[in-house]
């Protein structure tokens, strides 16, 4: 494996505070890496030790082969960032902007108007930026971080503020933005972004790395029960009758409704079907939920609020 | 050194100081607005015996001259360095490989240019309405406008540092700026302060600058080399306190 950031016992402190924790993680070229991790676990301060806005104060870090905290200039020219609340100058105009970022780099984007059509920003070119929705500006940082045709991306909560249909568009693009051959790394707070976007995850909380591997494997690993509930009109049954079919390790009865937790979804629901023939009763509004990014998050970084 | 990418954000800079209708009438229009309704008040174009005899642009336009620098140097472009900082633009602009020098190099060209057509603006103004009469050397007077605009921006540069937002930079600026409108020889003869205020008016940024504009326009041969010593010091003092305080967020 090509791996284009390796990260080893990387720690930050702020006084008293240990903002990133002994971090060891690879991301290996062409995948969308996700950093989630509560508000304050130590997201932003990574990903900009990564950019080479912070220096860390232990272990180390390469990027491109470079150490970033060493030749951040040599690290720019390759790679493109968004940053949490950034802006470009308020009156500047779409195009103006895209071709002053580009004017910094030595290797530049060749068409940087076909740059605006990816991002459907084209006919917003000769607009200033203060003028432009959130998403527009969401895809104008895009584009900025594009200009220099960068072999990594970094987005800090890139969709953060966006609606849902803007969110969804964002996605799209980051997936485009991987077809190109290009490496992501992104943090989120959203667990359906991670989901449906990332290759490989990793939970941070208070500066550690708790968890890392595939969305799937993750879920697998830490949320393996899914969820049956239903409601029967007639008749009652047991509630050790439900503890007995394959796989229930848990039942919920309230408001008529009950709720089975399961290790085997299949085999549960096979054997609560016949379970309600058999006693001639009839099932209501089934609904089955399988756990998701956000159980494992919830699991595992706990429900307390944080900040 | 990034040469295409500095004169690329010179430019734009410059062009963004266009867009900002404050910063054309105070560093471009009001200078010249100023000389032309001083030149259109007085109708003759030499002053009487009481004056001296001298021109009257050797009494204006020194102060017209100082409008320009202070309102984009001394004012302006700590308002802008601060809003930027504050709305994340110097962020932005952190994450590219152009590198501080570079960056500062950029906004210090970009507010000289800006200064430099409000100059033009004004001369042309003067000229029309006035006798622009210049008794001792043109290269001299451009070298001490060029050395007042350096002056003054690094001084702007030093407020934009400190300053954490816009609001406080402005303050900060006025603060030093309005007691300098009265003594600094600017419209007001430092020769009618008394005697101890003179000292501390010699000492101010503004004082030599205007006292060095004022003998060429009059051909006064340069009596006083270490007014040009004073404007270089606070040229230092204002990088010194740049460097030490300058944050990007």
């Amino acid at each position: 494996m090509n791996h284009v950031i390796k990260c080893f016992g990387v720690t930050k402190r702020y006084g008293e505070l240990v903002a990133v924790d002994e971090v060891s993680l690879d991301v290996e070229q062409g995948e969308i890496f996700g950093l989630v991790g509560p508000n304050g676990a130590g997201k932003t301060t990574l990903i900009e030790m990564l950019e080479g806005l912070r220096v860390p104060d232990s272990g180390s870090i390469d990027v491109l082969g470079l150490v970033p905290s060493r030749s951040p200039s040599k690290l720019q020219e390759r790679i493109g960032v968004q940053l949490q609340t950034t802006s470009v100058q308020p009156k500047l105009k779409v195009r103006e902007a895209v071709s002053l970022f580009a004017s910094f780099y030595e290797h530049r984007s060749p068409n940087l108007d076909q740059l605006l059509e990816m991002l459907s920003v084209r006919d917003k070119a000769n607009t200033q930026f203060r003028k432009l929705s959130g998403g527009q500006k969401q895809r104008i940082a895009i584009a900025l971080a594009l200009v220099n045709d960068p072999a990594i991306l970094f987005f800090d909560e890139i969709s953060t503020g966006l609606d849902p249909q803007a969110r969804r568009a964002m996605w799209d693009l980051i997936r485009s933005i991987q077809s190109q051959g290009r490496t992501t790394f992104m943090t989120t707070h959203y667990m359906e972004e991670a989901e449906a976007l990332c290759d490989r995850v990793a939970v941070i909380d208070h500066g550690r790395i708790i968890a890392l591997d595939t969305p799937r494997d993750l879920i697998r690993r830490f949320a393996s029960e899914s969820r049956i509930s239903f409601r029967i009109e007639n008749g009652e049954p047991a509630v050790a009758a439900l503890e007995a079919l394959s796989g229930v390790t848990c039942v919920d009865a309230s408001n008529e409704r009950f709720s089975l937790h399961t290790k085997d979804d299949s085999a549960t629901i096979q054997e609560l079907v016949r379970l309600a023939d058999a006693n001639d009763f009839r099932l209501h509004e089934i609904q089955t939920a399988t756990p998701t990014l956000d159980d494992v998050f919830l699991l595992l970084t706990g429900r307390e609020l944080r900040e | 050194m990034k040469t295409r990418g500095i004169l690329r954000f010179a430019l734009s800079e410059f062009r963004l100081n266009l867009r900002d209708p404050a910063m054309t009438f105070w560093a471009i229009v009001f200078p010249a607005l100023v000389i032309g309704v001083m030149g259109a008040v007085l109708s003759q174009p030499m002053p009487e015996e009481e004056f001296g005899g001298l021109s009257f642009a050797g009494y204006m336009l020194p102060g017209a001259i100082s409008l320009v620098i202070m309102a984009s140097a001394f004012i302006g472009a700590p308002i802008t360095l601060t809003t930027y900082r504050q709305t994340g633009v110097l962020r932005r602009l952190r994450v590219t490989p152009m590198g501080t020098l570079s960056l500062v190099l950029g906004f210090s060209m970009s507010q000289l240019v800006t200064m430099i057509v409000g100059m033009i603006v004004l001369f042309i103004t003067a000229a029309l309405v006035l006798d622009v009469g210049v008794a001792g050397s043109w290269a001299g007077l451009i070298g001490v406008i060029f050395l007042g605009m350096v002056t003054m921006l690094s001084l702007g540069g030093a407020i934009g540092s400190v300053a954490r937002s816009p609001g406080s930079s402005m303050a900060i600026s006025w603060i030093f700026y309005l007691p300098m409108m009265y003594l600094s020889d600017m419209w007001v003869p430092i020769a009618v302060l008394p005697g101890w205020l003179q000292t501390v008016a010699k000492a101010l940024p503004l004082t030599p600058l205007n006292t060095l504009l004022r003998d060429i326009f009059f051909g006064r041969p340069l009596v006083d080399p270490w007014r040009i010593a004073v404007l270089a010091g606070w040229a230092a003092v204002g990088i010194l306190i740049t460097r030490r305080f300058f944050r990007w967020e």
